[in-house]
């Protein structure tokens, strides 16, 4: 069955808006985030007028009816990633799930002569974190590189990296270069080694099946706002015998068992790191953004994004000082398709865009040593998604073209 | 302020030019052409954390200091050429005027140009953040 994205538009009515200059909105700006479907915007929107309350703490109709649709909501995200409610944590994003996993797993489990891998294609969210607690623990934090040549994760130099570590930090799918990084080759090395294995996937969960139970890794993080969900949610998929080993991170109500004036007491699982009043809109919003994705195969989604990607990038390769970085034509690779032209400059080429009614992104995409890797200082990005249609690809060339000729 | 300190005479025709634009991509077009025209350029080895214009999407640098008849100059560099259009003109309406008129001039001829018109408040705000920082530079002579 193939996509129809007629219908599929349909249901985002910014597709239709136009920009203040006229032009018609062209939205590749997709890794940074998705647009939303009337469903969540719906669904949040009902929440906030028909049953707003505060979940886990009350036994009024709307507590119940609240606590019930954030406890759905968790159901149906943790059937999505192919595993159970209890292995998942809310948090506000990805960023949260690194943060939570480098405060409550690796504060408690590591100290000063324990080795953190992250690769350089990393984005900011998964290399900081580790610095501040090499800081903190006196860890090493080693970096795996990637190959220049053809954008990849060196894996010879990865192998041997992790050979002595204890956790394995790597993105999934690169959110600069679309690269799909091999994650089940990289588990299998990680384990032998006795690392534990930390996946971000924040930028492969929009087009690609995630099923947390066989895919092997102790912890994933993800964020909900890419993949048509709300901002200001995602989470923290952990397996079981790894929770067993967080300690708290932040600590309030609803985290608690017991508070008296000599100590507190924790809840077990998942609620010992949700703490205070959960992101209630935020989770069925989500809930709805799952549900809506579950009409769809994933395969479908990265088929059409990545037929979109390998087109548009094959086509601007034949624009004179176009550079692309990373190999979009590859069939694992993402909607992402990075790249600079040789003298206008990447802010330069966004607003000339922009000025066409394409929004994409521009700068470090928060991957600094990537780009130092790269030797580049920032680059654009136009990045696709389920809405995204080939006549949108080809006005786009057609545009870039355009300014190329007349700004060069 | 001084009601009458707008900015130099020498920047109204430079309005009219923007003015007389088709479009905002010809606006653009102009602005690439006054980034190469820049009379008082600061070289990328010049660039450093001291003169960095915080809150700029792209790398922006400004240098300022008087000449030996006291009067202000500004030197500037960016990388995306249209903030260096901007920081082109802004130059050339700065460029040997008295510290006190620059501390006092005013930044909307970028509106009057009809380029902040085009701009996102982003955007306009990181010409507004380069606009003061060469004035609370020019009050450092004052």
């Amino acid at each position: 069955m193939s996509l129809d994205l007629k219908q599929i538009r349909s249901e985002f009515p910014i597709l239709e808006r136009r920009l203040p200059n006229g032009k018609k909105l062209v939205y590749f700006d997709n890794a940074a985030t998705s647009q939303k479907p009337k469903c969540v915007i719906s669904a949040m929107s009902n929440y906030y007028e028909q049953y707003n309350s505060n979940a886990h703490r009350a036994n009024h109709t709307l507590a119940d009816e609240a606590t019930t649709a954030l406890e759905e909501a968790r159901n149906s995200i943790a059937r999505f990633f192919g595993t159970s409610p209890e292995q998942l944590i809310y948090t506000s994003g990805a960023t949260e799930a690194i943060n939570l996993v480098a405060f409550s797993w690796a504060r408690a489990n590591l100290s000063e002569n324990d080795i953190v891998v992250v690769t350089e294609m990393e984005h900011h969210a998964d290399i900081v974190p580790w610095q501040q607690l090499s800081k903190e623990l006196g860890i090493e934090v080693r970096y795996a590189p990637i190959n220049t040549e053809t954008f990849t994760l060196d894996m010879d130099a990865f192998s041997v990296a992790v050979s002595d570590s204890s956790l394995v930090c790597v993105v999934h799918t690169s959110n600069v270069l679309g690269v799909r990084n091999p994650i089940e080759e990289i588990i299998q090395i990680s384990h032998s080694s006795g690392a534990k294995v930390l996946l971000d996937c924040a930028q492969s969960a929009s087009h690609e099946k995630i099923l947390f139970d066989q895919l092997g890794a102790d912890f994933v993080a993800i964020s909900a706002h890419k993949m048509a969900g709300p901002t200001g949610i995602g989470c923290l998929l952990v397996k079981k015998d790894a929770m067993t080993q967080m300690t708290p991170f932040m600590t309030g109500g609803s985290m608690i068992r017991t508070v008296t004036t000599e100590g507190s007491t924790f809840q077990d699982g998942h609620a010992m790191f949700e703490t205070g009043t959960p992101r209630i809109a935020e989770a069925i919003g989500w809930g709805a953004a799952v549900e809506w994705l579950n009409q769809f195969e994933m395969k479908e989604i990265h088929s059409h994004v990545n037929n979109i990607a390998s087109w548009t990038a094959s086509e601007m390769r034949k624009i004179p000082g176009i550079k692309i970085y990373g190999e979009p034509e590859r069939k694992d690779s993402s909607g992402a398709v990075s790249f600079l032209h040789e003298s206008i400059q990447s802010l330069d080429l966004a607003l000339l865009l922009d000025e066409g009614g394409f929004a994409v992104r521009t700068g470090h995409h928060c991957a600094q040593p990537l780009m130092d890797a790269l030797n580049v200082p920032s680059t654009n990005r136009a990045s696709f998604w389920i809405y995204n249609t080939m006549d949108e690809a080809e006005m786009f060339v057609e545009y870039l073209k355009h300014i190329v000729d007349r700004f060069s | 302020m001084s009601e009458d300190i707008k900015w130099p005479d020498n920047l109204i025709p430079i309005i009219e030019e923007f003015r007389d634009c088709f479009d905002s991509m010809e606006r653009y077009e102009l602005l690439f052409d006054y980034a190469k025209k820049h009379p008082s350029p600061l070289s990328q080895d010049m660039w450093d954390e001291s003169n960095q214009i915080i809150g700029c999407q792209s790398r922006a640098h400004v240098l300022c200091n008087l000449d030996i008849d006291g009067n202000f100059i500004m030197r500037g560099g960016a990388d995306a050429q249209i903030v260096q259009g901007l920081m082109a003109i802004t130059a050339l309406a700065v460029n040997g005027m008295s510290p006190e008129y620059v501390s006092q001039m005013s930044p909307n001829y970028a509106n009057e140009m009809g380029i902040q018109s085009s701009l996102t408040p982003s955007r306009a705000n990181g010409f507004l953040n380069m606009f003061r920082r060469i004035q609370e530079e020019a009050r450092k002579f004052l």
